[in-house]
C-alpha cells in the first residue's frame, strides 16, 4: 500500500485519466477500477474520492448525469471538453515530475 | 447486480438518514455507493446486514461518513466568490420558489415604508416653518391674554403703542415691528381698468426687513417703508401688475382711493412661513390705519407685534420683567375705564386676567392657534399623532416581515438540520438568512420609493402642502439604505436565532417544534397590529360623525340658499341701489347688507366687540359684559331666518330703532335682564377722552326691543357668546336669500347689476353653506387622513394575517388530511383554523377599546358642541375588523379544508 501522503497530490490526475479511458463512470465503479489498475495497492477511500470528484466538477472539468434505478439514484461522471484537454497536460506534468524526482533522488525511474 | 431487495435499499436509505447523511448533492451518491459495495460483499457470501456494516466500517462509520459529507460541503463553499454568489443564488431561488409569500412580504413592507416616508416628509416640512429667517432664534411675538366680562381671549395682538413702549423701557430689545391686518384690498395700477382682489395685504413698520429675512430684489430695504403711502410688493405681485418688470416707482391704487408708490420688490415669501404677505403698506402718514398706529390707547389690541432681541438675551428673563410694562402703561388706563376704585389686585382677585408674554417665532406655526392669526396654523398634536401613526405602520410592516420570514424558515428545517449537523457551519446558516432578508428589504425599499412618489400628490391634496421627494439628495438614499440594512438584519437574525434553538435530530426526524415561545411572540404581534387597526377605524368614524353632526346641527339660522357677495363697499355710493335692483329679481327673496356674517372665515368677515353694562348701575368689573357688537340692517334677521323669541326684530317704521338693540339669549342671561327684557336698556361708553381712554361722561344707552334665539356664528368648539344686533351701516357683504333652483341665472342677473353700478370692480360671490363647510375644512381633512391610514393599517395587517394563515394551513396539511379522513366536515375544519385568530382579534378588541375611548374623549373635549360616540361605534369597529380578518383567514382555511386528503397524506 502506498502511503496516503504520496497519494494526495495525485488523486485528481488519477481520476481524470481513469475517466478519460473509461468514458462514463459512477463513484463505486471508479474505486473498483483504481483498485484493479493498481493491483490492490491503492484503495481509494470514499472520504477522498467524493470531495475530489466534486471539486473537479466545480472547476468545470467534469459533468454529471443522474440516472434513477428504482429507489437508488446513480450519478455518472464524464469529462467535459475542457477536462479532456487538461488530462494530457496533467499526465505529462506528472511524468516530468517523476523524471525530476529521479534525478534528485539519484535513482532510476522507468 | 440487483441482489439488494427493495426493503434492503429502503433500510440503507433510512439508516444513512439517521446517521445524518442528508446533504443534497452528496447523499444520493453515497447511498448508491454503499448499496453497490454492500452488494459486492453479499456476493462474497455475507448476509445483508453484515455486508452493510462491513461497508460502513470501511467508510469510518457514522463519524467517517459525516466527515466526508462535511468535507464535500466545505470544499464547495470555500471559494469566497462562489460563496457570496451561492448565497445570492440560493436566496433568489428561494424567493422565486416562494413567490407568493415573497410578494406579500415585499408588498407589505413597501407599503409600510412608503407611508412612513410620506409622513416623515410632512413632519419635516411642518417643523421647518419660519426657519428661513436667519435671526429666527431672536424673534418673539408679544401675546396677550385677557380674561374679562365673560370673555377669555388669547390674542396674537398687542396695542398700537406697545412696541415703542417696550423698546423704550427694555434695552434687551433690538428692534420691533407691528402689523395691522385690514382684510383684503381691491388693487389696480394707475392705468388699469379692472381691480383685482388681493388677500395678502398688510400694514407694517419700516423695520420689517430688519427683522425678517425677506430678500429685497429692488429698492432699499432700509428706507422702503419709511415714507407714507409706500408699498413693498412681492415678486409675483410685481409680475402680476407690472409684467414688463418696471415696478419700482410705479403706483398701485388700493380700494380706488389710496394711491401708493411701489418702493421695493421682495422675493416671494417661502411656503414654510406663518405669513405670506404680497403687499406691505407703510404704517406712517395720514391714512386711517397709519393714524390708528399712532394711538396711545393701551387697551385696544389690534396690532400683532414682534420683537427682535439682542444677542445673548434670555427671553425668559425679559418675560418676567414685563409685569412692569403692564403696571406702567396698562394699569392706569384700565383704572380710568373701569372706575376709581380699580386696582390690579382687585381686578385679578375677581378672576380677571390681563397678561402679556413672549412667544418664540419658531413656535408659532405649531403652537399658536389664537384668534386673528395671519393664516390657519398647524398643530403640534397632529405632528405627534402622525408621527406615532407612521411609527406604528412601520412597526407593523416590519413585524409582519419578521413573522413571515420566521414562519417560512421553519419550512427549510431540513436544510437547517443539515447545516446544524455541520456544527461549525452554523454561521453559514445565519449568513444565508441575513443575505435573503437584506435582499428582500432593499428591494422593498426601492418599491417603497416608487409608491411614495405615486402617492405624494394625493397626500398633498389632503394636507394642502407641496411636499416632494428629495430625489437628488444623496442623504435620502443613504438613510434609506441604512434603514433597509438595519431592518433586513433584524428580520434575518430573528429567524436564524430562533431556528438555532432546534435540536438537529428533531429537525431531521421531522418534528419541527415551533415552540411555545415563538408562537406567543407571533400571536402578540398579530394582536398588536389589530389593536392599531381598530383604534384607527374608531378614530375615522368619530371624526366623520362629528362632521356630520356639525353639518346637520340646527344653527339658529338657515344657511342654505344664501348667496354672499363680497366687498360690497366697492359699490359705494350705489350700495342701496344695488339692493333695490336685486330685489326686483324674481328669485331673490330678501337681501341684507352687513359685514357681519354668522360664519367664521377670512378676516373680511367682521367681528367687533364692545363692553356694555345694564343701564342704571355704575360700570365696574363685576357687571361689565363683553358683547359682540354687530352692525346690521332691517332685513338681516329675515334674510338669515333667525328666530325672534321675544319682542320683535328691526323695523323701518320705527324711527327709534336707531337706538335699539336685539340681543341673543346668551346676552340676556349675562346681563341678568330676566324674563321680560323688552324695554330694558344697556349702556356703553360713547366716546374717548383726549388721551384715548373711555370717557365716563359720555354714555350711550340702547333699548332692548327683541331677543333672538342663540345662533352659532363661530366654530362649534366654542360656546355661543353674548351678541347684540345694532342698526348701523356696515357694507362688507350683501347677503341674498334665493329661492328656486336656478341659482346660475340669478347670479348672472346680479352680476349684470354689479357691472353697471361698480364697473371695473371684481364681482365675487360664494354660498353661505359652502363657507360654513370651510370652517370645518381641517376636520374634514383630518377625517380623510384618518380614514386613509386606517385603511392602510388594515391592509398591512391583513396581508400579514393572510400569509401567516396560508403558512399555518400548509404546516397542518397532514393534520387536516387526517381529520378529513376521520370524517370532519369542511366547516368544522374552517372553524378550527380560524378559531385561533378569532381569539386574537377579540383580545385586540378588548385592548383597543379603552385606548380608543381615551383618544375620542380627548379630541371631542375641544368641542363645546359634540356628537355622541356610543358603544355601537366601538362594536361596529370591532365587528368590521373581525369580518375583514375572517375573510382573510377564511379563504385560506376553506382552501385547506377542501383539499384532497389523500394527496396531503400521500405527500408525506
Amino acid at each position: 500500500m502506498h502511503s496516503s501522503e504520496l497519494l494526495k497530490g495525485t488523486l485528481q490526475t488519477i481520476l481524470l485519466k481513469v475517466l478519460k479511458d473509461n468514458g462514463k463512470m459512477y463513484g463505486y465503479e471508479i474505486t473498483q477500477r483504481v483498485k484493479e489498475l493498481s493491483a490492490g495497492s491503492i484503495l481509494l477511500t470514499e472520504g477522498a474520492l467524493y470531495p475530489t470528484l466534486h471539486r473537479l466538477e466545480a472547476e468545470g472539468l467534469l459533468k454529471t448525469d443522474t440516472v434513477m434505478l428504482g429507489k437508488r439514484v446513480r450519478k455518472y461522471y464524464t469529462l467535459t471538453p475542457e477536462g479532456k484537454s487538461t488530462v494530457k497536460e496533467r499526465v505529462s506534468e506528472f511524468v516530468e515530475f517523476i523524471k525530476t524526482m529521479g534525478n534528485i533522488l539519484q535513482v532510476e525511474t522507468y | 447486480m440487483n441482489n439488494l431487495t427493495s426493503d434492503n435499499i429502503a433500510y440503507i436509505i433510512k439508516d444513512l438518514n439517521y446517521r445524518g447523511i442528508v446533504a443534497e448533492g452528496i447523499h444520493e451518491e453515497l447511498i448508491d455507493h454503499i448499496c453497490s459495495a454492500t452488494e459486492a460483499e453479499m456476493v462474497k457470501g455475507k448476509k445483508f446486514i453484515d455486508a452493510y456494516h462491513h461497508v460502513l466500517k470501511s467508510f469510518g462509520h457514522t463519524a467517517g461518513l459525516r466527515q466526508t459529507q462535511k468535507q464535500i460541503l466545505q470544499s464547495e463553499n470555500q471559494k469566497s466568490a462562489i460563496m457570496l454568489k451561492n448565497y445570492l443564488t440560493i436566496a433568489f431561488r428561494n424567493l422565486k420558489k416562494q413567490g407568493f409569500y415573497s410578494f406579500i412580504n415585499i408588498g407589505g413592507l413597501a407599503v409600510g415604508v412608503a407611508a412612513c416616508l410620506v409622513i416623515v416628509l410632512f413632519i419635516i416640512d411642518e417643523l421647518s416653518f419660519d426657519k428661513f429667517n436667519t435671526r429666527a432664534n431672536r424673534i418673539y411675538r408679544v401675546n396677550h391674554e385677557i380674561k374679562f366680562g365673560g370673555n377669555h381671549m388669547l390674542m396674537n395682538t398687542s396695542s398700537a403703542p406697545t412696541a415703542s413702549a417696550l423698546q423704550q423701557d427694555y434695552p434687551e430689545i433690538e428692534a420691533t415691528v407691528r402689523f395691522r391686518d385690514y382684510g383684503s384690498y381691491l388693487v389696480k395700477t394707475a392705468e388699469g381698468r379692472e381691480s383685482i382682489k388681493e388677500q395678502n395685504v398688510i400694514w407694517t413698520d419700516s423695520t420689517f426687513f430688519k427683522i425678517f429675512s425677506v430678500n429685497v430684489l429692488l429698492g432699499d430695504p432700509k428706507t422702503a417703508l419709511r415714507e407714507p403711502a409706500s408699498v413693498a410688493i412681492s415678486r409675483r405681485t410685481a409680475d402680476k401688475y407690472f409684467p414688463y418688470g418696471n415696478a419700482l416707482g410705479q403706483s398701485l391704487i388700493l380700494d380706488s382711493k389710496y394711491n401708493a408708490k411701489v418702493t421695493a420688490v421682495y422675493e416671494n415669501i417661502p411656503s414654510t412661513s406663518h405669513f405670506h404677505f404680497d403687499i406691505l403698506i407703510s404704517m406712517v402718514g395720514d391714512w386711517p390705519v397709519a393714524k390708528e398706529a399712532q394711538s396711545t390707547v393701551f387697551l385696544s389690541n389690534n396690532f400683532p407685534t414682534y420683537l427682535l432681541l439682542k444677542e445673548g438675551v434670555k427671553a425668559k428673563e425679559l418675560n418676567n420683567k414685563l409685569g412692569g410694562y403692564l403696571a406702567k402703561y396698562v394699569g392706569p388706563q384700565l383704572a380710568q375705564a373701569l372706575g376709581n376704585d380699580f386696582t390690579m389686585e382687585k381686578f385679578k382677585a375677581a378672576g380677571n386676567k390681563y397678561e402679556i408674554s413672549l412667544m418664540r417665532l419658531l413656535d408659532i406655526h405649531l403652537h399658536s392657534n389664537f384668534k386673528g392669526e395671519f393664516e390657519p396654523n398647524g398643530n403640534i398634536a397632529y405632528i405627534y399623532l402622525f408621527g406615532t401613526i407612521a411609527l406604528f405602520i412601520l412597526v407593523i410592516a416590519c413585524i409582519n416581515f419578521m413573522n413571515l420570514s420566521t414562519a417560512r424558515s421553519s419550512n427549510r428545517a431540513k436544510e437547517v438540520g443539515v447545516r446544524k449537523v455541520m456544527g461549525s457551519l452554523r454561521s453559514h446558516l445565519v449568513r444565508q438568512f441575513l443575505t435573503e432578508s437584506t435582499l428582500v428589504t432593499i428591494f422593498s425599499f426601492v418599491v417603497a420609493l416608487g409608491l411614495a412618489y405615486l402617492f405624494l400628490p394625493f397626500f398633498n391634496n389632503l394636507s394642502l402642502k407641496r411636499l416632494h421627494l428629495p430625489l437628488t439628495d444623496p442623504a435620502l438614499y443613504m438613510i434609506l439604505f441604512v434603514a433597509a440594512l438595519v431592518i433586513g438584519l433584524m428580520a434575518g437574525l430573528y429567524p436564524s436565532f430562533f431556528l438555532s434553538a432546534f435540536k438537529p435530530v428533531n429537525v431531521l426526524k421531522g418534528h419541527v417544534a415551533l415552540g411555545m415561545k415563538s408562537g406567543f411572540i407571533r400571536s402578540t404581534l398579530v394582536v398588536f397590529q389589530f389593536v392599531i387597526s381598530i383604534f384607527l377605524i374608531i378614530g375615522a368614524i368619530t371624526v366623520n360623525r362629528q362632521l356630520n353632526y356639525i353639518q346637520s346641527k340646527k344653527l339658529g339660522f338657515e344657511k342654505d340658499q344664501v348667496l354672499l357677495i363680497k366687498d360690497a363697499y366697492a359699490l359705494r355710493p350705489n350700495v342701496q341701489s344695488f339692493r333695490n335692483e336685486a330685489l326686483k329679481i324674481g328669485s331673490v327673496e330678501s337681501c341684507t347688507i352687513s359685514g357681519f356674517l354668522p360664519v367664521e372665515g377670512s378676516s373680511e368677515i367682521s367681528r367687533h366687540d364692545n363692553t356694555f353694562w345694564k343701564e342704571g348701575k355704575q360700570p365696574n368689573p363685576d357687571n361689565l359684559v363683553s358683547l359682540q357688537d354687530w352692525r346690521v340692517d332691517n332685513d338681516y334677521i329675515n334674510t338669515f331666518k333667525m328666530n325672534v323669541k321675544k319682542g320683535r326684530g328691526f323695523n323701518s317704521e320705527f324711527l327709534s330703532d336707531s337706538s335699539a338693540v336685539v340681543l341673543n339669549e346668551a346676552a340676556i342671561k349675562q346681563f341678568g335682564l330676566g324674563d321680560d327684557p323688552i324695554g330694558k336698556k344697556i349702556s356703553t361708553f360713547g366716546g374717548e377722552r383726549p388721551d384715548g381712554s373711555p370717557d365716563p361722561n359720555q354714555i350711550e344707552s340702547w333699548t332692548v326691543i327683541g331677543v333672538v334665539e342663540d345662533f352659532h356664528f363661530s366654530s362649534m368648539k366654542e360656546n355661543i357668546l353674548s351678541l347684540g344686533l345694532f342698526l348701523r351701516k356696515s357694507d362688507g357683504f350683501i347677503s341674498i336669500r334665493i329661492n328656486g333652483n336656478n341659482s346660475q341665472e340669478t347670479i348672472q342677473s346680479l352680476e349684470k347689476i354689479w357691472k353697471q353700478l361698480a364697473p371695473g370692480q371684481p364681482f365675487q360671490y360664494s354660498f353661505l353653506d359652502e363657507d360654513f363647510g370651510q370652517m370645518y375644512a381641517s376636520e374634514q381633512r383630518l377625517g380623510q387622513i384618518f380614514g386613509a391610514f386606517a385603511g392602510l393599517a388594515i391592509i398591512i395587517a391583513c396581508l400579514g394575517l393572510f400569509a401567516l394563515t396560508a403558512f399555518t394551513a400548509e404546516q397542518r396539511t397532514k393534520e387536516i388530511g387526517i381529520r378529513k379522513v376521520l370524517g370532519a366536515s369542511v366547516s368544522s375544519i374552517v372553524i378550527l383554523l380560524s378559531k385561533e385568530f378569532g381569539k386574537l382579534i377579540i383580545i385586540a378588541f378588548v385592548v383597543a377599546v379603552p385606548i380608543a375611548w381615551l383618544g375620542v374623549d380627548w379630541w371631542l373635549k375641544s368641542y363645546t358642541y359634540k356628537t355622541e360616540i356610543g358603544g355601537l361605534v366601538y362594536l361596529f369597529a370591532g365587528l368590521l375588523t373581525f369580518a375583514i380578518a375572517w375573510i382573510t383567514v377564511g379563504y385560506q382555511s376553506i382552501k385547506a379544508a377542501t383539499s384532497d386528503p389523500v394527496r396531503s397524506l400521500k405527500n408525506e
